[in-house]
């Protein structure tokens, strides 16, 4: 894709990136425990229905997946499990 | 204090990671030393995740200086302690102690530093200029430019101004959601919320010209 100084190609994949079903940054918080938990655990396994929300919402908002990646690596060392393959996993943006 | 789900014990060993031996909710909503000694492991728990989430913002962390960033850990870390404590009681044990609470201690390190990184900066919020370019440059024959420039278009015909003012700002600009949330006096949820819907605006717009929107999420091993 040309690149355009008004609105750089990563830009343009980051505005018409898939939203998803919706879900709010509280609602994500509120997951976020369960979910970077389960990347750990349960390695490539689907994500719970509950939980289904949560890779578009952390893929659509940077401030999000930020902070998912940080409670990963957290949890991670926690539970003396390496984050490496779950980090992988994580959705970004 | 605190009001223990009758479930608890199950669902944490039936999800999540194996809860360590440790019993945090009971140790806090004990009394005396106990519950003392408790309120300095959780503090001590949150300034590490604070720390750690500073830690890994280091453009951030470089605009704010050093003695700053101490005290966004502190501050930080002592607000997550407050939150915690005050939602112990909706703790269900459906993730380890010490992630839930970590989340708070990350969330307001983030939200801290971004905020404390971008307080002399302006926040561009005046309408940008149109995207549409006036004629097609030369550019527009490579391979994508096509797409390039229906997006640009669409940003400028089919979002409302409020739309196209907040995923400029969010998505081309890289304002912080919680920065912009501030400046605007709104919260992240609703801003968040303008995005997504910008998106979808935007992915029916394109999709009805014939155009194949991006695929829904992409993890770090798919970005290679």
């Amino acid at each position: 894709m040309t690149a355009d100084p008004r609105l750089p190609t990563d830009a343009i994949r980051r505005l018409t990136i898939d939203p998803g079903p919706w879900l709010s940054c509280d609602d994500c918080f509120r997951l976020v425990d369960r979910y970077v938990e389960g990347l750990l655990v349960r390695g490539a396994e689907p994500v719970p229905a509950e939980l289904a929300a949560m890779p578009a919402h952390l893929a659509g908002c940077s401030a999000c997946a930020e902070e998912a990646a940080t409670l990963l690596l957290l949890a991670a060392t926690e539970a003396g499990i390496d984050p490496a393959p779950a980090l992988e996993r994580l959705p970004v943006p | 204090m605190t009001e223990v789900s009758p479930d608890r014990t199950a669902s944490r060993q039936a999800g999540g990671i194996p809860p360590p031996g440790e019993d945090w909710i009971a140790d806090l909503t004990s009394s005396g030393p106990v519950r003392e000694d408790a309120l300095r492991r959780l503090h001590a728990l949150l300034v590490r995740g604070a720390r750690f989430q500073v830690s890994r913002m280091s453009a951030m962390r470089a605009v704010v200086g050093a003695a700053q960033v101490e005290d966004v850990i502190t501050l930080a870390a002592d607000e997550a302690m407050v939150a915690v404590l005050s939602k112990l009681p909706t703790f269900e044990g459906r993730s380890r102690f010490t992630t839930w609470a970590f989340k708070f201690a990350v969330l307001q390190a983030a939200v801290e530093l971004r905020r404390q990184a971008w307080s002399r900066r302006e926040v561009p919020l005046d309408a940008a200029p149109p995207l549409i370019e006036p004629r097609p440059s030369p550019d527009l024959y490579a391979e994508g430019a096509e797409f390039a420039a229906a997006v640009r278009d669409a940003i400028d015909r089919v979002l409302t101004p409020h739309q196209r003012r907040i995923a400029l700002a969010l998505i081309v600009d890289e304002v912080p959601i919680d920065v912009l949330a501030e400046r605007l006096g709104t919260n992240r949820n609703a801003l968040y919320k303008t995005l997504h819907d910008a998106r979808s605006r935007l992915r029916t717009h394109l999709a009805g010209q014939g155009y194949d929107v991006a695929p829904p999420t992409r993890s770090r091993e798919e970005t290679r």
